[in-house]
């Protein structure tokens, strides 16, 4: 008997059983046996059943019909037939998607047939069993990850990790190695946690320290040093797809987002606790910590804007989706990106996942923000303190410019030949002054400019008491005839934006006559203004050289306040001239000193109106509907912001504020119940401090994932980790501190044959350091390394700057270059002419594993760059300044700086033989090639 | 060893040393699918770019690349379309309220350039590209590509890689990675970028993604030579070498200390490798041997004028390439157009506002040049095992733009062509409605153009991946069908 005639006997008997009820409502949960069952069992149970299950979809049971198919579509929605997948299928005109399939031979439902399916939906889609059933669905994994971590038992505390290597080794047939050198060893620990080596006193001391605890000294001051957060964040950085450009075409720069990368390095430095690390950076702007949400925005982000709606959706998709796989990988170890279309084909993952998460997100956008830490109470006082003293001085200044200006014709000086014209307009700053005149507005209208549309970066204008009535913060608003379009960043906001330089311009829509209004908020009696066209002297195109300006009375009339006409002509080359020469030398100086303080505290004011690419946030973000094959379009049921449905629910309502959304997800992710985060990030540290992890998938710890080469060190690590207050370094310590850590990285061929690659770690396996760690190991050696942190980030590539930036890597270095690495202005798209050959991430996604290529690229790169030929000079310099003119001096300090040890004699004889033959240079250059140097052993 | 590599034989391949883990986790999913597994080729780090096995017998053995950068017109060159002629400077049925890139859409326009029938096979092909016209019988066109997006960025992201975000691996990476070089004193792949600049996805259209740097596109052009490749003015021929081999010396005491390490040993020999490549890349590079005969029938003898200026210096890219793939380069890119460079459509395809005026110039400078490239590469014998791709990133509008005498972007049907090994010659396949707007016969995808590309070279696009952040991906992601019919 097949399948079929069978379940069509049982159906018949059923059917004669319940032929004394009739007329069941559909509202009823038996009319789901009597009536709808059966229409399911005819017609789609041959493919969707017992037997077959295609696209993962079942409708034999109640589960499989609550659960659905692979494509993540829920087949029903209560009370809502006409949305409801099944319905949607058996219904549907095209031949292609009509179930059951016409291509198999299937026939339509009829009328009748879909009519009961129509009711039972319309009527709540009753089933008998369906909590069990929902039961049955929820929490069906098995996977290792997802099980509670179980800390395992061991013997004796102070060995646990060891202990659990050990055992592994024992399992394998294999032995550990004996402990390193001490010169091996330091410069190991150096090179892992500082991405530098030890200096040579660094390593005498060490290797000469004979204290017992010798070795626990030298880890603790490791992970004290500053030097430990810049290596380490440099790795999260690689995480998090960090880099200092927008990606895709435009590629322009993000000039405050380093403020994110600083947030990482102090906390790992301060070792913040991680559930506080993880909170942070998805909620930072709910405690106080501004910079941290850097983390959400730090990934590529596409500004070319189009009236075509379906770009402008799938963009915004696609940033979201760019948060969600990062914050999955990166916390969570999950790959969500697969779900975005379908359920996830390896990973408890529905569809439905990756939208509620995508909810969690769906109030951020990319940009810039003011940080808090700028605008606190203490903050606001030193802000205030510093505005009054550039009131003062500037009211001074007023005096002696007033001086200068009737001085004019008393000083019968060169620069007065000219009559009593004022200087010609600049690029820097310009000002004009008049009678104090009440004001509801001015209108700056620009007649001619040196080249091109008419651009400003700001205008300022000042009332009696000093104050800058112009800024949009002050409620002024500004207008104007026309802005150019298809220029981003010069924008008509910025005029009075408080913010100056070329990114933060205006340019008019026209080469010819053009104005800017600013209107107040109230009336003002102004009587200073000053403009110009970049504040930072990077250009000194379109500069307005013919203006107007003029005044509008509350009656409405205009009044031409100031104009070119009465200042010199033009000079190509902007310079200012020295407004105050006509004075006594001695109000001139003074007046020179206060311009000077003036700058200078500008700046410093500046900084507190400094905003950071930190992300925006939207209090009310718009409802997050599921999408039908993630197309944009294809908009499907409303999903609330939530976790996973396997581990659980935030219950958070569908409209639920913006920040509160951030807030509970990350408190979630940060649980110590979650049975992912801990073993993540400890697997993580295992993966830098060893060159592999104990999983070898460090972002996918799903099914696809490569499963733990040790278990239960994994869950002993991470539970440690939650013990310990999620402390970072307090695990790392224990790293270092282990034998296993501690073993000599010397082959040996018995333990090669079983294990090659050292997964367990019979010996500490050598691995070639990555593209940072070997220009700042450089830099060190070579004593040019400047250890100046924080800040904006110096640059390795040339930048020209149009609609779309343009980036050539720099072929001359000069000290300003000489920064590490992780301070590196990351550009996408755009590799170093150096070090980009050496698997250095762009950013462009998350990079939780690099490779270690070996090419002759790199080889050409080390041997022939500009950047090594100069620091081989450098080095030689430094050679003969520290140990003079012997070389076998030179060799002996070359050596203890290049690699922690002396030159054995063949060595010594073979480097002197070189620097008496092609000179030190030559020498030196070759050592930044050797392995040794190159290579973590 | 018989090219086709078989699933047994794939497998006795890779269960050595490293693989090991990797090759369980591969058993791992064969099992749970039934389906054949993914194949990622085994790298060895003393050479990553040793030949490897193709798949299944290959009908070409290296690529050409041809890439117009800021979208290339269909009807201005390859797409004829007379129902467009008859009915210029009427509304386009349907384009009422039909919002493009840049908003919103004027009357339909003929191109300016007249449309002949080319060589035995008859295609129409306009007068802009002539040169490249009367090669037409070598051409297997394909008239019904579609793109994923409208934008320049996204949009060649999706031709190099495909996939319209950033961090992907291109085209040639994959390649480099699946199949290796023929050829170990030159880089396996480069791109050759116009000398003009780069295009507007930059680095994303060579470079690795996240497949190990090795397989990136190495760029130079006959203008700019490869970064640091020679010797500093600062050390002596003597000197050079000397220190070269101090280096040797230093690094195989240093490796006594661990024999058999397979990375140490891999870093000398990218010294071995580096040292002749300082050698052949000169070479190769070196153009002033090529007879006047050849200059001239690319152009490259041309000047006068900033036009023709251009023209040259793109054909002696143009002659790079040939000599490149000369030298059994696996993967060569040559450009044409850079990303924007005083406004929209000067320096590349992107004819917005004034296409006549900008396309008179662009075709100048791509025809001959590209048509000559072919030509020799005809002659010569080379397209026996290479085959030309030519292509843009996507397609522009039938209709010029409301107010402007040029046409917007359009990614629903556009031209590409294929030449040499293991297509047909002087076919055309798929086409675009009456006016050239959208794909509506053989709708092919850039996946399918992606996919039919592997084919050609013996590799199976569903199958050659790379384990990245939890997913196979590969260069097709999901999709992609051979385009069976372009096969010869």
């Amino acid at each position: 008997m097949t399948p079929r005639i069978h379940r069509m006997l049982v159906r018949l008997i059923a059917v004669a059983l319940l032929t004394t009820v009739h007329a069941v409502s559909p509202a009823d949960s038996t009319f789901f046996e009597s009536k709808v069952r059966p229409i399911l069992e005819d017609h789609c149970f041959d493919c969707h059943g017992d037997d077959k299950q295609k696209n993962k979809l079942r409708l034999d049971s109640v589960a499989g019909i609550l659960r659905g198919g692979e494509s993540g579509e829920p087949l029903l929605l209560r009370g809502a037939s006409a949305e409801s997948y099944i319905l949607k299928r058996v219904t549907s005109a095209n031949d292609k998607e009509v179930m059951p399939p016409r291509k198999g031979g299937g026939e339509r439902l009829t009328a009748e047939q879909v009519g009961i399916l129509r009711a039972w939906i319309d009527a709540g889609a009753k089933m008998p069993g369906e909590e069990a059933a929902a039961a049955s669905l929820r929490l069906k994994t098995d996977h290792w990850s997802f099980q509670p971590v179980k800390r395992p038992a061991v013997t004796k505390t102070g060995g646990e990790i060891d202990e659990l290597v050990l055992a592994k080794l024992r399992e394998k047939g294999l032995t550990p190695s004996a402990v390193a050198d001490r010169a091996s060893l330091i410069r190991r620990v150096y090179l892992v946690m500082h991405g530098m080596p030890p200096t040579p006193m660094e390593t005498d001391e060490f290797v000469n320290d004979t204290r017992a605890d010798a070795y626990a000294r030298l880890v603790d001051r490791v992970l004290a040093s500053p030097r430990y957060g810049e290596r380490w964040a440099r790795h999260w950085m690689d995480v998090v797809r960090y880099a200092d450009t927008n990606g895709f075409e435009t590629n322009r720069e993000r000039k405050s987002a380093y403020h994110y990368r600083d947030y990482i390095i102090a906390s790992l430095n301060s070792d913040k606790p991680y559930d506080k690390f993880i909170k942070e950076q998805i909620a930072g702007d709910a405690l106080g910590v501004d910079a941290a949400t850097g983390f959400l925005v730090a990934g590529p982000h596409d500004v070319v804007k189009s009236p075509d709606i379906n770009l402008t959706l799938t963009q915004r998709q696609d940033e979201l989706a760019d948060m969600v796989n990062t914050t999955g990988t990166a916390f969570l170890g999950l790959t969500m990106g697969c779900a975005r279309c379908h359920n996830h084909k390896f990973d408890p993952i529905l569809q439905k996942d990756y939208y509620a998460m995508q909810a969690v997100f769906a109030g951020v956008k990319h940009g810039e923000r003011a940080l808090r830490e700028k605008t606190d109470t203490s903050a606001q006082k030193e802000l205030v303190a510093l505005k009054a003293e550039a009131a003062t001085k500037n009211a001074q200044l007023d005096a002696l410019r007033k001086k200068a200006e009737t001085a004019g014709s008393a000083t019968a000086q060169a620069p007065l030949a000219r009559g009593k014209l004022r200087p010609p307009v600049n690029a820097r700053l310009n000002e004009d002054t008049f009678p104090p005149i009440d004001a509801t507005a001015v209108k700056f209208t620009i007649l001619a400019t040196n080249s091109g549309e008419p651009c400003i970066d700001e205008i300022e204008i000042y009332d009696a008491s000093g104050q800058n009535v112009a800024l949009a913060e002050k409620g002024a608003i500004a207008s104007a005839s026309g802005s150019l379009p298809g220029h981003e960043i010069h924008k008509l906001e910025h005029v009075n934006d408080g913010k100056t330089g070329n990114e933060n311009s205006w340019i008019a829509n026209v080469r010819g006559q053009s104005w800017v209004q600013i209107g107040f908020s109230a009336k003002s009696r102004i009587q200073r203004i000053v403009w110009s066209r970049d504040r930072d002297v990077r250009f000194a195109d379109r500069v307005p050289t013919q203006y107007r300006i003029e005044v509008a009375s509350e009656s409405g009339k205009w009044t031409t306040v100031a104009s070119s006409e009465d200042r010199q002509q033009f000079n190509a080359k902007g310079d200012p001239g020295d407004f105050f020469a006509k004075l006594p030398a001695s109000e001139a100086s003074a007046a020179r000193k206060l311009q000077a303080d003036l700058a200078g505290l500008k700046t410093r004011i500046d900084k507190f109106s400094e905003n950071a690419w930190v992300g925006n946030f939207t209090a009310k973000p718009e409802r997050t509907h599921r999408l039908y094959r993630g197309e944009p379009m294809q908009k499907r049921e409303v999903i609330a912001p939530d976790t996973l449905t396997v581990m659980g629910t935030l219950g958070l309502a569908v409209d639920e504020p913006d920040q509160q959304r951030r807030v509970r997800f990350a408190e979630w992710i940060a649980t110590p119940q979650n049975p992912l985060t801990a073993r993540v990030l400890v697997n993580r540290l295992w993966h830098y401090t060893f060159g592999n992890g104990i999983v070898d998938t460090p972002s996918d710890f799903g099914a696809n994932g490569i499963s733990p080469t040790h278990p239960e060190l994994l869950d002993w690590l991470a539970d440690e980790f939650v013990k310990g207050g999620w402390s970072i370094k307090h695990i790392q310590r224990l790293i270092l501190m282990s034998a296993t850590f501690q073993q000599s990285s010397t082959p040996r061929a018995d333990a090669a044959a079983v294990d090659a690659d050292g997964r367990y770690l019979w010996r500490y396996t050598p691995r070639r350091l990555e593209a940072e760690a070997i220009r700042d190991s450089m830099l060190a050696v070579s004593g040019t390394l400047d250890l100046k942190m924080g800040g904006p980030g110096f640059y390795l590539m040339d930048v020209v700057t149009e609609n779309v930036m343009h980036y050539f890597p720099k072929e001359k270095y000069t000290p300003a270059e000489y920064r590490r690495m992780v301070y590196l202005f990351r550009i996408r798209a755009a590799q170093d002419g150096v070090f980009g050959s050496f698997d250095c991430p762009d950013g462009g996604s998350v990079m939780a594993k690099r490779s270690r290529s070996n090419t002759p690229l790199q080889a050409l790169n080390l041997f022939n760059s500009s950047f090594i030929t100069q620091q081989s000079d450098l080095l030689a310099k430094r050679l003969r300044a520290e140990a003079g003119e012997s070389p076998d001096a030179q060799v002996s300090l070359s050596f203890r700086l290049f690699y922690s040890r002396p030159p054995d004699a063949y060595e010594q004889q073979k480097s002197v033989e070189m620097i008496h033959a092609h000179g030190l240079q030559s020498f030196a250059r070759a050592l930044y090639n050797t392995s040794e140097f190159l290579f973590v052993f | 060893m018989h090219p086709f590599l078989n699933r047994r034989s794939f497998l006795g391949h890779t269960a050595t040393g490293l693989s090991g883990i990797a090759l369980a986790h591969l058993l791992g999913q064969e099992r749970a699918f039934g389906a054949p597994g993914p194949i990622r080729p085994q790298i060895n780090p003393a050479n990553p770019n040793a030949p490897r096995s193709v798949h299944f017998p290959a009908r070409a053995k290296q690529v050409l690349m041809i890439f117009c950068s800021g979208a290339v017109s269909q009807v201005d060159t390859f797409d004829y379309k007379p129902e467009l002629i008859k009915r210029h400077g009427q509304p386009m049925p349907g384009a009422e309220g039909l919002v493009t890139f840049q908003g919103a859409q004027g009357n339909l326009n003929k191109s300016p350039w007249e449309f002949r029938p080319r060589g035995q096979s008859g295609k129409m092909v306009s007068d802009l590209v002539p040169h490249l016209g009367a090669l037409a019988d070598e051409m297997c066109f394909i008239h019904s590509l579609t793109g994923k997006t409208n934008t320049h960025g996204p949009g060649e992201n999706f031709m190099a890689t495909g996939f319209t975000l950033d961090g992907f691996p291109s085209m040639g990476a994959w390649t480099t990675y699946a199949l290796g070089s023929e050829n170990d004193t030159l880089p396996a792949y480069v791109a050759i970028p116009d000398p003009r600049g780069a295009p507007q996805s930059a680095g994303n259209f060579w470079g690795p993604g996240f497949l190990p740097a090795a397989f990136q596109g190495t760029d130079f052009n006959a203008t700019q030579p490869l970064r640091n490749l020679s010797r500093p003015s600062e050390f002596s021929p003597a000197t050079d070498r000397a220190t070269r081999e101090f280096i040797a010396t230093l690094n195989r005491h240093h490796l006594e200390r661990f024999p058999d390490d397979s990375e140490l040993a891999a870093r000398i020999s990218s010294y071995e490798l580096a040292a002749r490549m300082q050698l052949s890349v000169p070479e190769v590079a070196d153009i002033s041997s090529e007879p006047a005969h050849i200059l001239k029938m690319y152009g490259a003898d041309q000047s006068g004028n900033p036009v023709k200026d251009l023209k040259a210096a793109y054909a002696r890219n143009c002659i790079l390439a040939r000599r490149l793939v000369e030298k059994g380069v696996r993967f060569v890119q040559l450009f044409n157009g850079a990303y924007q460079t005083g406004g929209e459509g000067v320096s590349n395809w992107d004819g917005h506002k004034s296409l006549q005026q900008q396309y008179v110039k662009h075709g100048e400078v791509m025809d001959q040049p590209t048509a000559a490239l072919l030509a020799d590469l005809k002659q010569r014998g080379l397209l026996a095992d290479t085959l030309v791709v030519w292509c843009t990133e996507f397609g522009r509008m039938p209709t010029f733009q409301k107010g402007a005498s040029g046409r917007d972007h359009n990614p629903n049907g556009f031209t590409a062509w294929l030449a040499g090994a293991g297509v047909k010659k002087g076919f055309s396949f798929g086409a675009t409605d009456e006016f050239g707007y959208k794909a509506v016969e053989n709708i092919a995808t850039v996946y399918d153009f992606h996919a039919t590309i592997l084919d050609i070279l013996g590799l199976n696009h569903e199958r050659l991946s790379f384990y990245h952040n939890g997913i196979e991906r590969r260069l097709t992601d999901v999709h992609g069908h051979v385009i069976k019919d372009l096969l010869a």
